[in-house]
């Protein structure tokens, strides 16, 4: 413990440091590194924002700028831009129905019912609260326990993270508020949507249709545009001047008392899921918010309103996706493994910098590893200042007239894909998918366990592959005894599996979600 | 005696034009395409390159990500464009040898429809094994290999990367049989074979060093013909008895094949005393890349079309095929 603290006043030490610089010909004593954080959430936060612009390509713009500075301001600040852009991307979720971050489409689900209520300030607070809880704790967490946890991750096998995907598609049908036959078909139709492109194994292509443009698959940030963005401004649309909005009841900007009894525990479950998975490095991030949303609906007292803006349905999966981005720093920091592109980029700056990352990092250089964990902790802090006075503001977005927020929408969702990979053909799939989404609001299908069953099956099927290959075909691979995560994996989610589909449940289940006609 | 002058007339205009596509080059700004999504180790380096450039040619050089198609969308973007220096590619080992024979439809010719420059960045691959792999050595591996046919399995990056060739090349050198076990990207095999889980997997120098260096896994012989600085107590493949192994990971900048000799010849220039400048040379190297020999388009050319001839035989012999 006492190391521990010795170790952070080290970090706080060197992020506070005062430098003298020199800008322009003039040379002044500033605390560098700091602003060097304050300046990566901005642009984080900023990024964020912007829907389909993200961390990946805004790190790799900067990295030729980050090679004059000092390693440890660089990679603050490229840690800064990460964390911050989980922080932006609820906001465009909760305001205009429109994920910029595989991990806010969960918030979409409540976090813009609610402002459809007039709730809209109190829950980007939320979600600010709530990441800003959920990184604290999970800084606190890489201090102290990253060598170990390592350990864990590394338990994590293609088995392993097989059994742990089904979990998560099983879990996925209860995302959903409607009709359970309709949740698995929108599963079913993800997981086909996320096999086009290459195949890992062979190398062949799969229902690319000769189009070259597919031979990657399709963009996560294209799919989930057109069926949450464009879908929505079409829905809209179709109500008449009739302005649904949500400005002429405006209430508090804050969460209220009871917002305030209600979300606690959620941000506590939140965190402690989010961390946990975060140190995944194939996809656990991912798997977070998904999992903190479902089992808040599973444990909470008001999961009828789930689905209809629910302050639980934001608080749970921000914190759990904020911790996972924190938590993901792990097996880099530990094992030189990145778990996800924005550690790989981290890895890419640390290497330029000369540093190989790797638990010598550690000992090596103690002023860079606990320099960066401290920065995280105040890089949290001025993302939470930052961001709740800006709500205020967001707000204000919302009075804009559909006439002029909509095309704009629009064009920064065209720009955010297109800047994704310089192909216009990307646009157009996107509008494809817009009425996609459409037609399926339409049948009363809903697009949460699509996007789900398309992030998670391409996954699920790599390390599916993985596994037999490995064990040369042998499936019982996934429950032998000396595979006692996975089989615990697939056990649960068997349990998960009878409890949905239990007859007098299910009637219970039916009573609880009337399906919308 | 009136041929001849206009003759040599023609000749001289010939000559005045192209020095004078070589003055004026570039006369706007130029366009590096990245075949590949940002933040790889070949948009890296590019962004590094294009940094320099722009000063050495007074007008910017803007990195553009083309990705797709394993890079060959990009590359077709340049052979199939202007012939005025003005868009350059970022080729590389995967575009120009590798996919011509793994994807059947390629849209160009890696040798009639490029010019090549410059190699840039040329990294070794070693050989790695799992912590708790008896084999000791190159000899120890090969004989385990032998003695367990098919049970031992190596990873890679990807399917028809030089990860998975050069286990096939060992596959071939030796008579043995391993399993190939393809990854996205190199980190999670190397995370399985930190676990064991995985038994080797020949990768790029610059993912394995950190850990090599920290022990999670252990080094058994680089890939390439010459020792590397990074590594100088390992040995090299051909060393330990697989005469003529040599194998590397490698990009440069290529341009459209019809482009100005005058401007080839320029831009080759720069990119080479970019590359020379301390600095870069500095960062060139923590990438992993050690000075290439191959340094004039001429050369680079010639490197280019004896790998394609080595990757053709090694990729037929793997199988892989996209279609």
């Amino acid at each position: 413990m006492e190391g521990i603290f010795g170790n952070l006043a080290i970090g706080f030490t060197e992020v506070f440091k005062l430098q003298a610089i020199t800008i322009a010909g003039v040379s002044m004593t500033l605390p560098f590194n700091i602003l060097m954080c304050l300046i990566g959430v901005i642009l984080g936060t900023l990024i964020g924002v912007l829907p389909g612009i993200g961390p990946v390509a805004t790190i790799a713009m900067l990295l030729p700028v980050t090679f004059n500075l000092a390693p440890i301001a660089a990679l603050i600040m490229l840690a800064g831009i990460y964390y911050g852009a989980q922080y932006g991307g609820s906001t465009t979720a909760i305001l205009v129905n429109l994920p910029g971050e595989s991990s806010s489409v969960v918030t979409c689900l409540d976090g813009y019912q609610m402002a459809r209520r007039g709730r809209a300030g109190p829950a980007l607070a939320t979600a600010a609260i709530g990441s800003f809880f959920a990184g604290c704790v999970a800084t606190l967490v890489v201090a102290m326990f990253a060598p170990p946890l390592a350990e864990v991750a590394l338990k994590f096998g293609p088995a392993e993270y097989f059994s742990l995907m089904v979990l998560g598609l099983v879990a996925a049908v209860v995302l959903a508020s409607g009709s359970l036959i309709k949740a698995i078909a929108m599963v079913i139709l993800g997981l086909l949507l996320g096999l086009v492109g290459t195949d890992v194994n062979s190398g062949v292509l799969r229902f690319a249709f000769g189009i070259s443009e597919m031979a990657d698959g399709i963009g996560f940030v294209t799919v989930a545009m057109g069926m949450f963005g464009i879908c929505e401004i079409i829905a809209n649309l179709e109500q008449k001047e009739h302005r649904e909005v949500f400005t002429s009841k405006v209430g508090s900007l804050m969460p209220g008392k009871e917002d305030w009894k209600r979300m606690w525990k959620p941000i506590l479950r939140g965190t402690a899921l989010g961390s946990a998975l975060g140190i995944l490095p194939g996809g656990g991030a991912l798997l977070a918010s998904f999992g903190a949303y479902t089992l808040e609906k599973k444990v909470s007292a008001y999961s009828h309103e789930f689905g209809k803006g629910a302050i639980e349905g934001v608080a749970a999966p921000e914190a759990a996706n904020n911790a996972g981005a924190q938590t993901s720093f792990i097996p880099l920091l530990t094992l030189g493994i990145p778990s996800n592109a924005v550690m790989a980029l981290m890895i890419g700056a640390m290497m330029i910098q000369g540093i190989a990352p790797g638990p010598q990092v550690m000992t090596e250089r103690p002023q860079l590893f606990w320099g960066m964990i401290a920065s995280m902790w105040v890089g949290n802090l001025m993302l939470v200042i930052l961001n709740l006075p800006l709500i205020g503001m967001w707000i204000k977005l919302l009075t804009v007239p559909y006439r002029y927020l909509y095309p704009s929408i629009l064009l920064f969702m065209a720009i955010g894909v297109f800047s994704i990979s310089n192909q216009p053909f990307d646009c157009f799939l996107m509008a494809c998918f817009g009425l996609l989404g459409y037609v399926c609001v339409k049948l009363g299908c809903e697009p949460a366990p699509l996007i789900l069953g398309f992030i998670l099956g391409p996954l699920m099927e790599e390390n599916l592959r993985r596994a037999m290959l490995l064990s040369r075909g042998d499936p019982w691979v996934f429950i032998s005894p000396s595979k006692p995560i996975s089989m615990g994996f697939l056990l649960a989610a068997l349990a998960l599996l009878v409890i949905i589909a239990l007859p007098a449940l299910r009637k219970k289940r039916q009573e609880v979600f009337v399906e919308e006609t | 005696m009136r041929t001849l002058l206009r003759l040599l007339i023609l000749v001289w205009l010939a000559a005045a034009a192209e020095f004078a596509a070589a003055q004026a080059w570039p006369s706007k700004p130029v366009r590096l395409i990245v075949p590949y999504g940002p933040g790889g180790p070949v948009d890296i380096s590019a962004r590094l390159l294009a940094a320099k450039l722009q000063d050495a040619l007074g007008q910017p050089v803007l990195p553009d990500n083309r990705p797709g198609a394993g890079g060959n969308i990009g590359v077709d973007l340049v052979a199939k464009g202007a012939a005025d220096g003005s868009t350059l590619v970022m080729s590389a080992i995967a575009t120009l040898a590798i996919n011509p024979t793994l994807y059947p439809g390629l849209p160009y010719d890696p040798l009639k429809d490029l010019r090549h420059v410059t190699l840039l960045v040329q990294v070794p691959n070693v050989l790695i094994v799992a912590n708790d792999l008896p084999a000791k050595n190159v000899k120890e591996l090969i004989a385990l290999a032998r003695q367990r046919p098919g049970k031992l399995d190596f990873g890679s990056g990807s399917t028809g990367s030089t990860g998975h060739l050069a286990g096939e090349m060992f596959k071939m050198m030796t008579g043995t049989y391993m399993v190939h076990i393809p990854y996205r990207g190199s980190a999670p095999a190397l995370a399985d074979m930190m676990a064991g889980r995985v038994h080797l997997m020949f990768d790029n120098l610059a993912s394995a060093l950190p850990s090599i260096k920290s022990d999670k896994v252990r080094a058994l012989a680089t890939t390439t013909r010459a020792r590397s600085s990074f590594l100088p107590d390992l040995p090299t493949l051909d060393e330990a008895g697989l005469k003529g192994f040599d194998m590397t990971t490698w990009w440069g900048v290529s341009v459209a094949a019809k482009t100005p000799q005058a401007v080839v010849d320029r831009l080759s220039a720069e990119i080479l005393k970019a590359m020379d400048a301390p600095d870069m040379k500095e960062r060139l190297r923590n990438m992993g890349s050690e000075a290439p020999a191959v340094r004039t388009p001429d050369q680079f050319a010639a490197f280019v079309a004896a790998e394609l001839k080595t990757y053709t035989a090694l990729v037929k012999r793997s199988g892989a095929k996209v279609d």
